[in-house]
Formats: C-alpha cells, structure tokens, sequence
C-alpha cells in the first residue's frame, strides 16, 4: 500500500487527496447551525445591560424613516396576524421560528401581544447563535399604548407641546390617534377593527382594570399609509452593493 | 528583467515571435497548475473564512466608473440605477471599496510573481500575423466586452466561476458555463489573432 | 462558530480594506503563478492547446468548496454568513456568454487583466483600459436594459437547492467532475496541445 502510494506522482496524489475528501463529504452535512449551545452568562449579561430589546418608539422611527436594515417578526398566529400586525411584520408563529430563513447577522425584532413569547422566540434563536435577535419590548400592547394610541399630556409645556405634536403625528401616521391623559382608559382601544381615524377614544374612569372600553375605538388598517413604499424605494439607495 | 524600449521597438517591425520567445527563455517555468488552484483555491477560502465573502474584480471597476461618473455628473451618477449601488447613500467614498483594496493587491501579489519568475516584460503578447496596434484594440474591445457582460452577469470570472463556483452557487455555476461555451463558440473566429 | 471573522464583528471596515489587499496579493501572486499574466496562455485554453485555465480554477473551486464545507461541518464556518450572489438566471446566461467572447477577443479576464499589466504586459493595460469603457456603456444603457437585468430572480441559490439534494452529494459529484475533467484535458493536451 505504502510503495503504491509513493509511485504515484504529485497530481496524482492530489486527485486521491481530493477524492478522498470528496467522499468524506458524502457524510458530512455542513451544519447551517442545528446546534444549539447556551452560555449563561452571556445571557444573563445582555439581558441585564437591556442590550436584548428594542423600545416601541425606536421601532416607530425605524419605521418611518424606512429603514431595511432589520427584519420584524410576527410571532402570534394568522388570525390575529390578518387583524392587525405593524407594518413589515413578518408572520412567523414561535413554532416554525427554527426552520425560519433567518440569518445570524440580521437585527431581527420579535414581537408578541405581551413579552412572553417574545421573550421566549429571543432566548430560542440566542442559543442558536442569532446574534441579532431583540425583543420588541412591551410587545403589541405597548405598541399601541405608546405609539399608536399615545397619551398626551394635558396642559403642556411649550417643549411637551412639541413632543405632544410629534406623538400625534406619529400615531396618524400608523392609523391611530393620540388620547387625551385625562381621559385615563383602562386599557386603549382594541387593535383590529376598522379605521375611522381621528376620533379618540371614550373616556371612563382610571377605576376597574379589566373593564372594556365604552366604545372600540378603530384600529388601523394593516398597511399604514405610506410606510411600505417609503420602506422598499429606500433600500436601494441605502447601502453600497456588496458583489463581486 | 527585460523591460526595455527595444523589446517594444521590435515588436513594432513585426518581430513578435521572437521577442516573445526571448522573454519566455529568460523566465521561470509555470507552476504545476493544480498547485497553483490549489493556492488560489486557499485564497478564497481566507476570504470566506475571514470577511464571508469572496474575490472578485468587475465590482471594482463598478467602483471606479461609479466615482468618476459622480465626480462630473453627481445627479446622473446618483439617480442612475447600476451605479447608484456602488455611490450608496454617498456617506462612503466609493473607491472605499473591498473589491477596489482587492484589486490593487491583485496588481502587487502578480508583480510580486513576476519578479521571482523574471516574467515581467513590457511586451504585446499577440501572434505573428497581427499587429501592435490591432491587438492593443482587440485587448481594449475585449475588455469593455467583458466588463459589460460581467456587469450583466452580476461578476465575472472571479467573483461568478471561481467564488460562486466554489460555494456551489446555481447561477454562478450557469454563468460560468457561458463563459466557457461563449468563449469556445467564437474562438476559432478569432484564431488569427494567436496563430 | 466564530467564523467569518467580519461577520461575527472581529474587526471593523477599516481593517477589512486592508484585509482585502493582502488577500488581492495572494490572488495576483497565483494568478501570475500559474502563467495567467499571459493572454497566450489563457487562450490556449479555447484553443485546447493546454488547458490550464480549467485545471487551475477547477482545482481552486474544489479547494475552497471542500475547505468551506468541512469547516462548516466542524462548526468553525456560518455558511449562512458567507454571502452568496442572488441567483437571476436571464441577465446572468447572457452576460457569461459576452463574457466568454470578450474573453477569446481580449484574451484576458479582469483579474488576470491586471496581473497581466503588473507584469508589463501592454495588452493587459489595454484590456484594463477597456473594462471602464465597457462598464460606463452598460451603466448608460442600464435604463433600457433594467427590465432584463431583474428579471430571472431567484434569490440565493445553490446547486442543492435547485436539484434537491445533500450538501455533500453535490460537493462529491463536483469532486468527481473535476478529476474526470483534468483526466479528459491531459488526454486533450497530449492530443492539440503545444506546451508552452
């Protein structure tokens, strides 16, 4: 074996060299990250520097500005997915989160009604390796608290009329509108009805948390006006192309 | 080292053969090829393993074409779909590119090569029945030839055939079989250039 | 994994600038290596008088594809991270074949077009001055040609993908090819060929 292998010439070495790797490949299976391994600490770290979320109003900014440099993530179901879900979510239920086309360098934000599941999808692609994954904190709920249906203040301060008047353009540009402070609900409007901007909503009083608001107040369509556009005509420009 | 005028100046009276010769005389012997891929081939795997992408070598011409461009028509430049890519939002100098570093190390590394091999001559590699001249402008249409069916393509020989090829990329690996057949297609009409 | 190093935030843009000229120096040192500086060269291979220009790139596909795979195997490599060109079959049919022409007339690629010029080739500048030419052309016409330029998208694709099979079938089907390949081009040197 020894002598026939040293009587070959050089290239001919190299095509068994090759071969033979060639047929180690048969059994191997690059992994496009299967495993899964969790570091502790690490974990820990980020989520006690907060270095693992994304606030509502950083993501109504990503938004309007039309930034594609990230991928939003829808983790509920369809229904609730056709009902309402913010512009450029993807619909991607926790359980088909692992086999999702999601690449490790991506800022990817996830979102769920609360932060549960949201929380739970975040550690899931952490231990895979995901090095971008944020949780969308306070989920939908804050969402539309603070961004669709945000509370102004009541007799502002010449600089909190200005924040008052970006809140308010903020929250027409996603379909909603702003709610007077006094007017304390004990939760905002439903998210999932049809849209007739502009109304606020009906007062109660700051009392019974769980009692349902006077009248359902609209919800925004899925598409918010002008946000899709802006988002896919804006990439392009963004960032130099990377080819050959 | 022969780089001189008087390689050129018998080039011109036609002597092409013979300089051609005299220069290949002087120099090292190619490398086997196989161990010559084989080091090209661990080239590309540096870059795949340290920056997650490979060579390449039209996107730098891109580059350049897309700075000049700008330089005396900033709007055309910008609103130009193909070169607007290679301006992104004008926040970064385009020749800040990693294909433009690329190349210039391209021309230092063949440089390099040659010296060792003593295979640097200024000479026009062409045959015996063609001219300077007629080869310099068939070197030149083939070139902007190439240039453009690589921006078509989306890369070229290097970033298409040997980085697409490499990483198993179906259209790189379509790309690079029209390369071959486009190129055996005409290559016997283009014969007397070599012959 | 911790590979590629970029992409997991190792070092920053400028680093990789400086990054990318060492390894444009290996790529020209091997180019030129293998006698690619020389158009005569690289047209004997459409000519089938020596076929090193398969031999070389075939032998560099096989070690860059069988070194990925197996890093990616061993878990150093995120093969995700590597970018891969979006596949758009139409532009990318018709731009190899110009490429394969302007290859035969200008006798020259562009990477091998500036070694070619490093090592004082006149022809090879001549090529390296047409690449612009022919890239302003392009973007000139671009408005007219955008339409087909898009068109034919598929994303990123692989081999695997597109004939639904493992990974490692098709890096050992590329393995078989290319050795079959070089055994086929000594026959065709031994047969056309004139070594130069």
């Amino acid at each position: 074996m020894m002598r026939w292998l040293s009587a070959l010439t050089l290239n001919q070495k190299l095509a068994l060299l090759a071969l033979t790797l060639g047929v180690g490949a048969l059994f191997i299976s690059p992994t496009r990250g299967g495993a899964v391994s969790i570091e502790p600490d690490e974990l820990a770290a980020m989520v006690q520097k907060e270095v693992d979320h994304v606030t509502a109003d950083d993501l109504a900014d990503w938004i309007i500005q039309g930034r594609a440099d990230y991928r939003l993530i829808d983790l509920r179901d369809e229904k609730a997915y056709a009902e309402y879900h913010i512009p450029g979510a993807e619909l991607v239920p926790v359980a088909q989160l692992p086999d999702a086309a999601l690449a490790r360098n991506e800022k990817i934000v996830l979102y769920s009604d609360g932060g549960i599941h949201s929380a739970q999808a975040w550690f899931l692609l952490k231990a895979r390796g995901y090095k971008g994954a944020y949780i969308l904190l306070g989920g939908l709920d804050t969402w539309r608290d603070t961004v669709v249906y945000p509370v102004l203040a009541e007799n502002p301060a010449p600089d909190q009329a200005e924040r008052n008047a970006k809140l308010s353009a903020r929250a027409a540009h996603f379909g909603g509108a702003p709610r007077a402070a006094s007017a304390v609900v004990a939760s905002a409007p439903a998210l999932g009805s049809t849209p007739a901007p502009g109304s606020t909503a009906a007062s109660a009083s700051a009392a019974a948390p769980g009692s349902t608001p006077a009248a359902p107040v609209p919800m925004p369509k899925v598409q918010a006006p002008g946000a899709p556009a802006a988002a896919t005509a804006a990439p392009a420009a963004r960032k130099k192309k990377e080819g050959c | 080292m022969s780089s001189n005028t008087d390689t050129l100046a018998s080039s011109w009276s036609g002597a092409a053969e013979r300089d051609a010769a005299a220069a290949h005389a002087r120099s090292a012997p190619y490398s086997n090829p196989y161990l010559a891929g084989i080091g090209l081939g661990l080239v590309l795997l540096a870059a795949f393993v340290v920056m997650g992408r490979g060579l390449g070598a039209s996107g730098a011409v891109g580059s350049l074409v897309a700075w000049l461009v700008h330089g005396v028509a900033p709007e055309h430049a910008m609103s130009n779909g193909f070169l607007s890519g290679y301006l992104g939002d004008g926040s970064v100098h385009p020749l800040k590119a990693w294909l433009v570093f690329e190349v210039l190390g391209v021309f230092v590394g063949a440089l390099v090569s040659g010296l060792l091999a003593h295979r640097v001559a200024t000479v026009v590699e062409r045959g015996p029945r063609v001219t300077v001249g007629l080869r310099l402008a068939m070197a030149f249409v083939g070139g902007a030839t190439m240039a453009f069916g690589a921006a078509l393509a989306r890369g070229c020989t290097s970033g298409q055939a040997l980085t697409g090829g490499s990483m198993l990329n179906a259209g790189s690996w379509a790309t690079m079989m029209c390369i071959f057949g486009g190129a055996y297609a005409v290559a016997w009409f283009f014969r007397w250039q070599w012959k | 994994m911790t590979a590629p190093f970029f992409k997991y935030g190792a070092f920053g843009d400028e680093t990789s600038l400086v990054i990318a000229f060492v390894i444009g120096i290996g790529f020209g040192f091997f180019l030129e290596r293998a006698g690619f500086g020389s158009a005569r060269k690289l047209v004997s291979q459409f000519y089938l008088n020596d076929l090193a220009v398969f031999k070389v790139m075939f032998t560099a596909i096989v070690t860059a594809m069988l070194g990925v795979t197996y890093l990616s195997w061993l878990g150093v490599l995120d093969l995700s991270l590597v970018y891969l060109t979006p596949t758009y079959i139409w532009p990318q049919i018709a731009g190899g074949l110009i490429l394969g022409v302007g290859f035969v007339v200008g006798g020259y690629c562009p990477g091998t077009s500036v070694a070619s010029m490093a090592t004082g080739r006149l022809d090879g500048l001549a090529f390296v001055l047409g690449l612009p030419a022919g890239t302003l052309l392009f973007a000139e016409l671009f408005p007219l040609i955008q339409r087909f330029y898009d068109s034919g998208g598929f994303g990123q694709r692989t081999l695997p993908d597109v004939f639904s099979l493992p990974y490692g079938v098709v890096v050992f089907a590329v393995v078989l090819m290319a050795i079959g390949g070089f055994y086929g081009a000594s026959l065709l040197e031994r047969r056309f060929g004139t070594e130069r």
